[in-house]
């Protein structure tokens, strides 16, 4: 039997671009990419392959750096979260004019739900936008192929692809098996052409025209993509609905109607959905009385459909306009459909009693909370410590959780903690008010989107405290390194470049590193940049909190380990559990105060200086 | 056998993701197909975790409320919380310490569904060996005591010694196999 490992769906993908004879292969990690990278590493380091891999310090770079090696005749792709293209946007917007010459493939992976992002925001819009085509698997199989089916169409046409895998895609896990990867050998060769590659906007109208053949040919081709684009009508028969789903929910309804054996109900599968194949879907709504269109996150297929009376979708309130189509969403919404039309409905009812069962229960709301023994909760608890009545801008990452601790206020984009600092800054100092202000952002958030902020910070002078919380990792999204270890995404060594160097190189006078860890230093380096801020002098001040993320360097992070105890002075004032919030401290009701839970406790001994009654002590 | 469909649950940080892989691989090793869905990013930090694993032959990978024949827990509540995606006639094994589980309110309801439940202190058996982050072993252990369906315990057992660590794999098998004696003893 061929080899077969079960594989997440990025690891399916990283087969996928292995197999097709990519050669360079850029990511800036976001879940729900994040694991195709190294699954590409993987994957190159087991076959002997000479792929260049890069973690990109942002998705707009990847971009250019794939595009790059495009131009020179090489296969290549990057990849990131759908909101990391928003950051790339103004690459592909343009590359899309350009056109490529090996394959390019731009792996965009959505987060319906939203589970892990700021939007629910479809890529399908983007590729529309920015006119270039768009496939959407159902499952991590069906990824792997259209990552080789991407590159042979890019190639033809000189066009770049999208594969937009959703998080069900990215994050299932599924048995594949593997064929034969070969080590792609094609040389790099740059043929000059700056009318085209350096084009003046005179030339973009021509390019623009060239862009519009080319999804011409590519719609015509979508028509009879029949592996991805096809419907299980009976020639000559017609049906009183038909269903037209993609990507997930496809996957979702073909089960459904499989194990129901719903034959009655013909499906029109767009897994291709743009450029439009336009004859394909006349087809099936000239079979179908009504179509009921189920697709994620948004209204990309419906707006296409001509027939606006045949269709029901969101536009009609059929589907839910925003969340994730999970499988009894998708049931109870088709089972709804057919009642309304009076047709049969589906076997099983969904019983809602369970649900209603656990609303009566009660169950305690678990949100996420940093880890125990994190820096960064040290970092906020001295923070608000040092300045209570601060604004707290903040940016994305593990540390956006310090809102639980009423360390942040404000998370908007990937970077935004600086910027937004600024513009309170400016906002209230135009009222002669001096507002406090204290931002944090993550190491990778700031090498990502930091410096132009910073920078502007600098140049406009605005005043607050920037905290950068470094914990020598980009932790969230599965500790992937920073351009501050010099460690490169194949393990190789790089060049390491210091934050502090970043820093000062931006023009700050105050940058102070030190270790969260120890709280009352961290609380007094706060005060006195405090001081330097509003001093008349003054600036941005910066703190680099530094201190190994407990999960990436569970030895390293907590050197010297305390088994901490809390004694019968604990008043139960509640005060470590909501200021402090470590998951390991808990009331205990046979105790009759606050204790400790054992099973995952890391001993980090943080919560003694933190008790204000002096009940937490080291046993 | 058609199609297997489980449900694993707990909290971000107790070992669902390797627990999901020892199930999933023991499948695929016996020539089952397997599909499902993880939990990544945010609410790994802590937050309710949900793991799909679905054996045989599926497109999605989500299991549809109602129809899991297995539901394993790593935390009392969490158990609780995803009882919507039991089948009649299902299983639930839960990792508690309680003595009073199931709540009233929800024994009633399982029995009337004829919802088989046990409970085990998976935590307490792991903390006990000296892995107080392995209670994932201990509760697939005592599983795999009461199970020969979808998988054996002989064919979960390899698994384990299969894909742990090697740093790890003694102390796993010796907590797994904790877990399979107090299913034995009843
Ligand atoms: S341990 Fe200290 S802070 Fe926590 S509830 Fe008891 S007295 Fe309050
Ligand atoms: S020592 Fe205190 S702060 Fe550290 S993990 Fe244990 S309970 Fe949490």
């Amino acid at each position: 039997m061929n080899r077969q490992e079960i594989l997440l769906g990025n690891g399916a993908i990283a087969l996928g671009l292995v197999e097709s004879g990519c050669q360079v292969v850029a990511s800036y990690p976001g879940t729900p990419s994040s694991e195709i990278l190294p699954e590409v590493v993987r994957f190159v380091k087991s076959e002997g392959l000479n792929t260049y891999v890069e973690w990109s310090t942002n998705e707009k770079v990847a971009l250019d750096i794939a595009f790059s090696a495009s131009i020179t005749g090489k296969r290549a792709a990057c990849c990131m979260k759908q909101v990391g293209l928003n950051v790339a946007a103004d690459s592909l917007m343009s590359a899309a004019y350009l056109g490529t010459v090996g394959g390019l493939v731009i792996i965009a992976c959505d987060d319906p739900g939203p589970h892990s992002s700021q939007t629910e925001q479809d890529t399908r819009f983007m590729a529309r936008l920015a006119k270039v085509p768009v496939l959407d698997p159902s499952n991590p199989q069906e990824a792997r192929e259209m990552v080789g089916l991407a590159m042979d169409i890019s190639e033809e046409f000189r066009i770049p692809v999208i594969l937009r895998p959703a998080i069900r895609v990215c994050h299932a896990r599924q048995n594949i098996s593997f064929g034969s990867i070969k080590q792609n050998n094609l040389k790099a060769s740059f043929e000059k052409n700056p009318l085209r590659w350096a084009a003046t906007p005179r030339f973009r109208l021509v390019l623009h025209r060239e862009l519009n053949n080319k999804l011409k040919e590519i719609g015509d081709r979508f028509e009879k993509l029949t592996k991805f684009n096809f419907h299980n009508l009976e020639p000559g028969k017609s049906y009183p609905l038909g269903i037209i789903a993609g990507g997930v929910p496809y996957a979702v309804i073909h089960d459904i109607l499989s194990e129901e054996s719903r034959t009655d109900i013909p499906v029109l599968k767009i897994s291709a959905p743009y450029p439009f194949p336009e004859g394909l879907a006349a087809e099936f709504m000239t079979a179908c009385d009504r179509v009921l269109v189920i697709e994620e996150t948004d209204t990309v297929i419906e707006y296409m459909l001509r027939n606006k009376e045949k269709v029901l979708g969101r536009l009609s309130g059929h589907v839910p306009p925003e969340g994730e189509l999970v499988p009894y969403v998708i049931y109870d919404l088709v089972n709804k459909t057919l009642g309304e039309l009076k047709l049969e409905q589906l076997n099983k009812k969904t019983d809602d009693q369970a649900k209603e069962l656990v609303e009566t229960l009660e169950l305690p709301v678990r949100r996420p909370t940093l880890c125990p023994g994190c820096p960064h909760r040290a970092s906020f608890f001295a923070i608000r410590k040092a300045r209570p009545k601060a604004i707290f801008t903040s940016d994305i990452g593990c540390y956006t959780l310090g809102l639980n601790l009423g360390a942040v206020d404000t998370c908007l984009d990937m970077g935004a903690a600086i910027t937004m600092a600024a513009g309170f800054y400016h906002s209230f100092a135009q009222d002669e008010i001096q507002q406090p202000i204290v931002a944090t952002i993550g190491d990778s958030t700031f090498f990502h989107s930091g410096t132009a902020g910073l920078l502007n910070t600098v140049y406009n002078g605005a005043r607050f405290i920037l905290v950068i919380l470094d914990n020598l990792t980009t932790a969230m999204t599965g500790m992937q390194p920073t351009p501050a270890l010099g460690i490169r995404a194949d393990g190789s060594e790089g060049t390491a470049i210091t934050l502090e160097r970043i820093v000062a190189g931006c023009g700050v006078d105050f940058i102070e590193v030190v270790d969260p860890y120890d709280i009352k230093k961290m609380t007094s380096v706060i005060k006195k940049a405090t001081a330097f801020m509003s001093g008349p002098e003054g600036g941005v001040a910066v703190i680099i909190a530094r201190h190994p993320c407990v999960i990436a360097y569970p030895e390293e992070a907590i050197p010297e380990k305390k088994k901490v105890k809390i004694t019968d002075d604990c008043t139960e004032c509640n005060f470590c559990l909501e200021r402090f919030e470590c998951p390991a401290l808990f009331h205990d009701p046979e105790l009759g105060h606050t204790n400790i839970n054992r099973e995952i406790c890391v001993d980090c001994g943080l919560c003694i200086e933190i008790c204000p009654k002096g009940a937490i002590v080291d046993a | 056998m058609n199609i297997a469909n489980i449900v694993l649950c707990g909290l971000g940080g107790q070992g669902i993701l390797f627990m999901t892989r020892v199930l999933a691989m023991a499948a695929m090793d016996k020539g089952l197909n397997v599909m499902g869905a993880e939990t990544h990013g945010m609410a790994q930090r802590g937050g309710s975790v949900i793991s799909h694993l679905r054996l045989g032959e599926v497109r999605g990978s989500l299991v549809q409320t109602g129809t899991a024949h297995l539901l394993l827990a790593l935390e009392e509540n969490e158990g609780y919380r995803n009882i919507p995606f039991l089948a009649k006639n299902g299983k639930m094994f839960v990792n508690t310490n309680s003595l009073h589980f199931p709540r009233q309110e929800v024994r009633a309801f399982l029995d009337k569904r004829e919802i088989l439940y046990r409970a085990v202190s998976a935590g307490a058996i792991a903390l006990k060996l000296g892995a107080p982050r392995s209670p994932n072993l201990a509760l697939l252990g005592f599983f795999s005591a009461l199970n020969e369906e979808p998988l054996s315990h002989a064919e979960l057992r390899q698994t384990v010694d299969k894909i742990s660590p090697k740093k790890f794999k003694g102390i796993n098998l010796k907590v797994f196999e904790a877990g399979y004696d107090k299913g034995k003893a009843g």
